[in-house]
């Protein structure tokens, strides 16, 4: 089975943009127990940042990205004190937070398909859906997309490793993952680093959102799409762990980039279609498996694997 | 010096303790005694601020902190070292140390954690080790050298010899009477070995069922004919 670099080159830039989305999915149910389901939205938030900034300021959606990283941290903050942070206060249970999310995705989807609007009327061109594929260009014989999501992930990946491991707020950040009570003890603000938990994920999903039109064309409803990939990353991964967001990101989006595009060479294209059927099945396979994803599994403890090692 | 007054405390709407009038003395060991239940942890947690105060004041230093925030409590120079969970987990020893001192500057922090790691320097060797992967009595010291580093002068301290081997407890006590004699901390110590607590201890409370039942000397509770129904709980 092989496959074309430009169906390898798709499927390493879908998993970047994924992992970026499910980091910020884990951050914030770690720190705030909250399962965002608006995640998809907040991503074509950050598309449509980009789409303003082309389509009434002439600027590139490349460089679009750290006014969308600004953007999005203020509407994930926004998200966490207007609607989440009352309803934690009240002692909501995780039902209740994750209803919350939904309405907002329901919120936002309203909120972006009356901008689209707008934004088309405005500008006389498409916004309802729109792909930036025409705005790319190519490197040699690689396209700038793939250049820019690897520099992109390797960017917010090293400066999250600095952030966590080698800044005082970072190991602060930590701390108040694993035991907010003791954070708290500590004289570690519990709530500032929730608030910038909220900042983070609202960050990594509008920069992803930015990226993601070079891949596929976008509609106000993307988000709602895109959130089955997102979560079945993080679940993979285990909702627990950053690292298990990165590795779920990458099992899940080639997974899904590369079985789909087999399929397709035997079904025809409109197997495409049902693309998140492929995140769901590795899904389902890993709750039965290992439901606590792949970095809660106790791998020393496996016995054909201690003997391989041994 | 710290007091409470008229002390009434619980979780939510459960009531644990009842006008507990309490005053703990600078530089000394109050030891907190009583049979289970009795809401000696409350009380601890009360004081911290983890409890919910349905009526009564803390006071420390003179100053009302009822209401104050624990993070608050804690840059105020009081710490609460819970019976478990004491230390993250999955941050290494260093790391551990640093967050404890997360409100002072980089040469006090510095400052600090070498005279935690004086205290106790076995902590010396495990430096760049996970705190999960350390033995129930070097967590216990990691957890009273990050009390150390953020510059506690009043120390509450709720179990700390809990699950150790008589061997490693007597060397905790033998740590907490250092801290009272060479650092002089004030420390209130909840504690299941009621003998050896009170035979360290200055002053001593003995609660029954969120109640104080005795309150003064330690030795005079320890000398009580009747000490050991009291610390049971058993009143004539």
């Amino acid at each position: 089975m092989a496959f074309e670099a430009e169906v390898l080159e798709g499927a390493i830039i879908y998993s970047n943009l994924l992992v970026l989305l499910s980091i910020g999915l884990t951050i914030t149910y770690i720190t705030t127990a909250v399962p965002n389901f608006a995640q998809g939205s907040f991503a074509v938030f950050g598309s449509y940042i980009a789409l303003t900034m082309l389509r009434l300021f002439g600027i590139h959606p490349y460089y679009s990205i750290p006014i969308a990283l600004i953007f999005g941290g203020l509407l994930g903050v926004a998200v966490y004190l207007f609607i989440l942070k009352p309803l934690i206060d009240r002692e909501a249970e995780i039902v209740i937070l994750m209803i919350a999310t939904l309405a907002l995705d329901l919120i936002l989807l309203g909120f972006l398909g009356a901008y689209s609007d707008y934004l088309g009327g405005i500008t006389k061109k498409a916004a309802k859906k729109f792909i930036f594929t025409p705005y790319d260009f190519n490197i040699g014989n690689i396209s700038a997309i793939f250049i820019v999501s690897i520099i992109v992930i390797a960017i917010i990946l090293a400066s999250l490793f600095l952030l966590l491991y080698k800044t005082k707020f970072g190991v602060a950040l930590r701390a108040s993952m694993e035991n907010p009570a003791l954070a708290e003890i500590m004289g570690v603000n519990v709530e500032y680093t929730r608030i910038f938990s909220w900042f983070l994920s609202g960050s990594l999903a509008t920069v992803a959102g930015c990226l993601l039109p070079f891949r596929q064309e976008i509609v106000p409803l993307t988000g709602s799409i895109i959130i089955v990939s997102i979560f079945a990353a993080s679940i993979v991964g285990g909702l627990a762990s950053i690292y298990g967001a990165l590795i779920g990101g990458y099992i899940v989006g080639i997974s899904e980039s590369l079985v789909t595009y087999q399929l397709s060479t035997i079904l025809g294209s409109g197997v495409l279609v049902y693309s998140k059927v492929v995140s769901l099945i590795v899904l389902v396979v890993m709750l039965i498996l290992a439901p606590q994803g792949l970095t809660g599994v106790k791998w020393r403890k496996i016995k054909w694997l201690k003997s391989i090692l041994s | 010096m710290l007091q409470t007054k008229r002390l009434n405390a619980g979780y939510k709407e459960l009531h644990i303790l009842f006008d507990v009038d309490a005053t703990i003395n600078s530089k000394g060991i109050t030891a907190v005694v009583g049979p289970n239940g009795s809401g000696k942890s409350t009380f601890l947690k009360a004081i911290f601020g983890l409890a919910t105060v349905h009526s009564g004041k803390v006071e420390y230093n003179g100053e009302d902190i009822t209401k104050v925030p624990p993070h608050n409590r804690t840059k105020m120079g009081i710490a609460y070292l819970p019976q478990v969970d004491n230390v993250f987990s999955n941050l290494t020893v260093e790391e551990n140390l640093k967050i404890a001192g997360y409100t002072l500057e980089k040469t006090e922090l510095k400052d600090r954690i070498d005279l935690a790691l004086d205290v106790f320097p076995e902590l010396q060797n495990f430096m760049k080790r996970k705190a999960g992967t350390l033995s129930g009595g070097e967590r216990q010291f990691l957890a009273i050298a990050t009390a150390l580093v953020r510059k506690s002068e009043f120390l509450m301290l709720d179990e700390p010899t809990a699950q150790l081997s008589p061997k490693f407890a007597e060397h905790v006590f033998d740590k907490i009477v250092e801290l009272r004699d060479k650092l002089k901390l004030t420390i209130l110590l909840v504690e299941q070995n009621v003998q050896r607590a009170l035979e360290i201890s200055d002053n001593a409370y003995l609660l029954v069922s969120g109640r104080v039942a005795f309150d003064g000397k330690a030795n005079e509770l320890l000398e009580h004919e009747k000490f050991e129904k009291l610390c049971m709980g058993i009143q004539d």
